[in-house]
């Protein structure tokens, strides 16, 4: 699957319920729900691509409260599959609710842990067969992560606050490589000049693009240099 | 075999994880003199608060002989906070797809004594098998763990040499630490399984654990001679018919002498 871009979109104007229909998409699920709390105001942030009559059960019965899908799973580092949580609490109430609903019962939820110690959660499910969900979680899983994390810090940057508490802190090495890539170095030139593994800098870059909310790294260039990190070229 | 326990069934298998923390005190304040905090026998940290995911290496008996703990490199870890004299006071990497692994050891001593069905080198791979499959089927690509010297020497013994390291080795305690990075590829995977001779899962499954260690537990209720008896009927039976039925045996009276009430009766 592509990663999805959020940073392209001015503060005031980003519609994230379009965001996660694009993800669907791109991931080949039906439904998508992104939730979290603002470690510093307490502000639920959720948005989803549930159908309403699901959507509204769901909050009327505050079933958020309930949910092994957000709270269960919001404990574990991996991402963790619907069917281990059979033996959550609320599993047996919410899930035979949202099959009454028609509600896809295979899921994933992929938990985003925070630098101020929150858990930004991303859900994803469907209406399959098993072996075809093993093998589509397989095929989506490392972009889920990425895509997950990017909503993440894109929904935690904005709030004014919490930008400045989360300000990108790059380290020298990933300076020194962000100014070989402006520069017009390819990674395999980079992984040379400073005599480090090719996927090394790989790794290098993929954090650079994360800590500067960034899906791709000429996005990361053009931020780095607006920030004052990398000289303009 | 390996047990993977977290956030979620962390209260399935407290005992586990209790042996898991004297098994840390032992390595890492005994044997590599770090500075930790160790409390009655058992070395816990702060991280160990935020529901990090352990593996536990476990040998027949549902002893632990071996340990790590992973946690995300985008929220709270060691790296972010106490090894930072690793990183040289740089920023750690933050990155979705790389986990931090720490308090990677193994039970030395355990393994080393006669009768241990696994030898250390043996154990040391399958935990690390475990640790890049984890991360492989979780999305993970590459996994930085903080290691001295002796586990840097074994991984690359084991044909599982880290690709590069961040940072610095610095000296901590009587030994040194240093930031070692490993990829979670399939190549790797098999690189480590091939050298080991591994075959096979080597994930267990959480109930069976469960059932096993409740199976153990119910035997410490059977009086000495008792215990003696069963476990000379299991090590005696020659075929797998017997051994069941010795097993069998064992079980019916553990819930015999486990059940007080039926005792009155």
């Amino acid at each position: 699957m592509e990663l999805i871009d959020l940073a392209g979109t001015p503060e005031g104007q980003r519609d994230y319920v379009a965001h996660l229909k694009r993800l669907c998409h791109a991931a080949g699920v039906e439904y998508a729900t992104y939730a979290a709390s603002n470690p510093l105001t307490g502000t639920m942030h959720a948005f989803t691509t549930y159908p309403d009559a699901w959507k509204n059960h769901y909050m009327e019965r505050g079933l958020h409260n309930l949910d092994p899908a957000l709270n269960a799973a919001a404990r574990s580092v991996a991402p963790v599959d619907w069917s281990r949580l059979t033996r959550a609490e609320g599993f047996d109430q919410v899930f035979a609710e949202s099959s009454d609903f028609g509600m896809p019962t295979r899921g994933l939820t992929v938990p985003v842990r925070g630098p101020l110690g929150e858990t930004g959660l991303l859900c994803v499910c469907a209406s399959m067969p098993q072996r075809e969900w093993q093998s589509l979680k397989r095929n989506i899983m490392g972009d889920l992560l990425t895509n997950a994390v990017h909503l993440h810090d894109t929904v935690m940057n904005s709030d004014p606050l919490m930008k400045t508490l989360r300000k990108p802190n790059l380290s020298v090495r990933e300076i020194e490589i962000l100014k070989w890539i402006a520069a017009g170095k390819t990674q395999q030139d980079v992984g040379d000049i400073l005599m480090i593994s090719h996927r090394t800098v790989e790794v290098h870059l993929r954090s650079i693009r994360e800590k500067l909310c960034t899906i791709s790294t000429p996005q990361a260039v053009g931020r780095a240099v607006s920030l004052g990190i990398v000289p303009p070229g | 075999m390996i047990l993977v326990v977290d956030g979620l069934n962390r209260d399935r298998f407290t005992s586990l994880l209790d042996e898991m923390f004297q098994l840390r005190a032992r390595v890492f304040r005994d044997r590599l003199g770090w500075d930790v905090q160790v409390r009655d026998g058992r070395e816990i940290d702060m991280f160990d608060d935020l529901d990090p995911a352990y593996l536990l290496l476990l040998d027949e008996n549902m002893n632990v002989v071996g340990c790590n703990r992973m946690l995300q490199t985008t929220g709270p870890h060691m790296l972010s906070d106490v090894f930072d004299d690793i990183l040289c006071g740089q920023p750690p990497l933050r990155s979705a797809t790389v986990w931090e692994n720490t308090r990677f050891c193994v039970d030395t001593e355990r393994l080393k004594r006669p009768g241990s069905s696994k030898t250390v080198s043996y154990a040391t791979c399958e935990l690390m098998v475990g640790i890049l499959e984890y991360g492989r089927d979780s999305g993970i690509s590459d996994v930085i763990s903080v290691i001295d010297p002796l586990m840097d020497r074994v991984l690359k013994r084991s044909d599982n040499a880290p690709y590069d390291y961040i940072g610095q080795t610095v000296q901590m305690g009587k030994t040194k630490a240093m930031a070692a990075l490993n990829d979670c590829t399939d190549e790797r995977i098999d690189r480590v399984r091939r050298f080991a001779g591994i075959t096979g899962e080597v994930f267990l499954d959480e109930d069976e654990v469960a059932d096993a260690i409740a199976a153990i537990e119910s035997v410490k209720h059977l009086p000495m001679d008792l215990q003696n008896y069963c476990d000379a009927q299991i090590a005696d039976a020659t075929t797998p018919q017997e051994r069941e039925a010795a097993i069998a045996l064992q079980r019916t009276l553990s819930d015999l002498y486990s059940s007080p009430a039926r005792c009155d009766a």
